[in-house]
């Protein structure tokens, strides 16, 4: 890449970094649709849904989890990101930066790169699955953790590759081909869904006549709910709703969509989001794992959450261009979102490198296929570990002002690192690690909603110490 | 051409998902539902592309 493209590239991607969002860049409603119907219609959904299966999910629990999880997490968009986005039209980083100051942001950057990079890797699962239908080399099971087969090792390193460098040179032209993509592909996993039910009825010899016989297949052959598989959690209704809800916990509770929001000209707009809960969310997690739950109905011995055969078995050459199309295009913005956290740490370095170096991270992570079969633990994690410093954000726009203290204490302070931000981060995720780990692996999903609280309060009572105690450097 | 290319682009995803609508319905063969689903996929990136990318040239595309 030579100097004036990345020259160009840092233009228009730092456009509005540093400044609110002016009236006439604001977008329509339908923009906000688009964007999160196609982004959350990803590879991993190929992976979660059948997670759900094994983890011995009944279909009502499933079905009404995802309603409700899904409508909570819409809410949460709406009412505690969006508000705030359209009233300070700053970007997740620059309004942190302002609250928390520059060392903190850069701390921050960090974290959210190292999960960038997990979740790229799992995403480069999904799509080498599919590499594995054609060169029939041992794929990893369920119960793996480490890779298994030297063929595995090397479908990852061609296919993390191939992403990483498309992802340095034309991340732009990824992001375009992904929007394309897009309809097809929620297409490709609705035609998922009607296949493998299908494939049920006649797998069952199943007499449909009405939606209560859907219902009845559902409830007797789809998820039939009972034991999870070994290594599984059992989900019930309350971990179906939890994990939707937090799911995407960072973008909403933990505030990272204020840089999407800070476009809306509306905060009611944030119900677009409902578009992407509910066809990639619902939808797709629902044929995905019918797919899977067939796959165990001919061979309760065949554990294996692989996207490529699973695909490949119900839709051929299209549904394996699916697994490939959906795990790329969402690996690509993955791997370059971590490249841009990672860069500021080192603001002068190559974005092309450090995408590169970020590829290759997210590449071996993807070789060790516990990320994705333990995916539904991580995406647990990665919102608990962002979501402290949504809480602060959202105490310090709304809460901070009304009780004598001062907000964007960074900016008005002078100082680089606000330790009341910091220790209400740490101590909150320490907490709630402790509490899973002495509650159980059970109560991984759950432990974010006191988690909100306990940051919530902690950044208040650090902040009557620390702004009392630093008083600004720089006058008001 | 590009009216065309936008309602050959619309009649391809109706045959992508159209097929596995008359599986369910159990009036097709798997195998039909396949090829079928493969040549719409193929018809949609050759006709969505030129008018889909051109559209999204016109975005702004750092809303993400």
């Amino acid at each position: 890449m030579d100097t004036e493209q990345q020259s160009q590239q840092t233009k228009a991607s730092s456009e509005f970094e540093r400044e609110p969002v002016p009236k006439s860049a604001l977008l329509g409603f339908k923009s906000f649709i688009g964007m999160y119907a196609g982004e959350h219609c990803a590879g991993t959904e190929l992976m979660i849904g059948p997670l759900f299966v094994a983890a011995g999910v009944s279909a009502y629990d499933l079905i009404m989890g995802l309603l409700i999880g899904n409508a909570l997490a819409v809410l949460s968009w709406m009412f505690l990101c969006a508000p705030i986005a359209t009233r300070k039209r700053l970007t997740l980083y620059y309004q942190l930066e302002k609250i928390c100051g520059r060392k903190l942001v850069i701390l921050y950057n960090l974290a959210n790169g190292v999960m960038f990079c997990f979740l790229a890797g799992a995403m480069v699962t999904v799509s080498a699955t599919a590499v594995g239908v054609w060169f029939k080399f041992p794929m990893p099971a369920l119960t793996d953790l480490l890779p298994n087969s030297v063929g595995w090792v090397v479908a990852v390193a061609i296919v993390g590759g191939l992403i990483a460098i498309v992802a340095a040179y034309g991340y732009k032209t990824v992001a375009k081909f992904a929007n394309i993509a897009s309809p097809w592909m929620v297409l490709v996993f609705l035609a998922f869904g009607f296949i493998g039910l299908r494939q049920f009825i006649i797998a069952t010899n199943t007499d449909i006549g009405s939606l209560g016989d859907t219902w009845q297949l559902a409830k007797t052959h789809i998820w039939k709910g009972g034991e999870p598989l070994p290594g599984q959690v059992k989900f019930s209704i309350w971990h179906v709703m939890f994990f939707a809800w937090f799911c995407n916990m960072a973008m909403h509770i933990g505030m990272s969509d204020l840089s999407v929001f800070r476009f809306a000209k509306k905060s009611w707009y944030a119900i677009a989001t409902s578009a992407g809960m509910y066809v990639g969310h619902f939808m797709a997690w629902i044929s995905a794992a019918i797919l899977y739950a067939y796959q165990l109905h001919l061979d309760p011995a065949d554990t294996d959450v692989l996207p490529g055969p699973l695909a490949y078995r119900a839709a051929g050459l299209a549904g394996l261009l699916c697994v490939i199309i959906a795990g790329w295009t969402t690996a690509n913005p993955t791997i370059y979102r971590a490249g841009l956290a990672f860069q500021a740490l080192s603001p002068k370095s190559s974005r092309f490198k450090v995408t590169l170096i970020t590829g290759a991270i997210a590449t071996l992570a993807g070789m060790f296929p516990a990320i994705a079969m333990k995916l539904l633990d991580f995406v647990a994690i990665y919102g608990m570990i962002l979501m402290p410093m949504g809480a602060v954000i959202f105490v310090d726009f709304w809460l901070i002002p009304k009780l004598g203290l001062r907000s964007f204490y960074a900016e008005l302070s002078g100082h680089g690192f606000n330790w009341a931000a910091f220790v209400a981060w740490i101590l909150t995720l320490a907490i709630c690690l402790g509490a899973v780990f002495s509650i159980g692996r059970w109560s991984l999903w759950f432990a974010s909603l006191p988690g909100w609280f306990v940051a919530a309060v902690l950044y208040i009572v650090l902040s009557k110490f620390y702004q009392k105690n630093n008083p600004p450097r720089v006058s008001a | 051409m590009r009216p065309i290319l936008q309602i050959v682009s619309l009649l391809a995803l109706i045959a992508l998902t159209l097929p596995s609508i008359v599986f369910l319905a159990g009036r097709m063969e798997l195998n039909m539902v396949k090829w079928i689903m493969l040549l719409a996929s193929i018809v949609w990136f050759v006709t969505a592309t030129p008018w889909l990318w051109k559209d999204n040239n016109a975005e702004k595309q750092d809303v993400a």
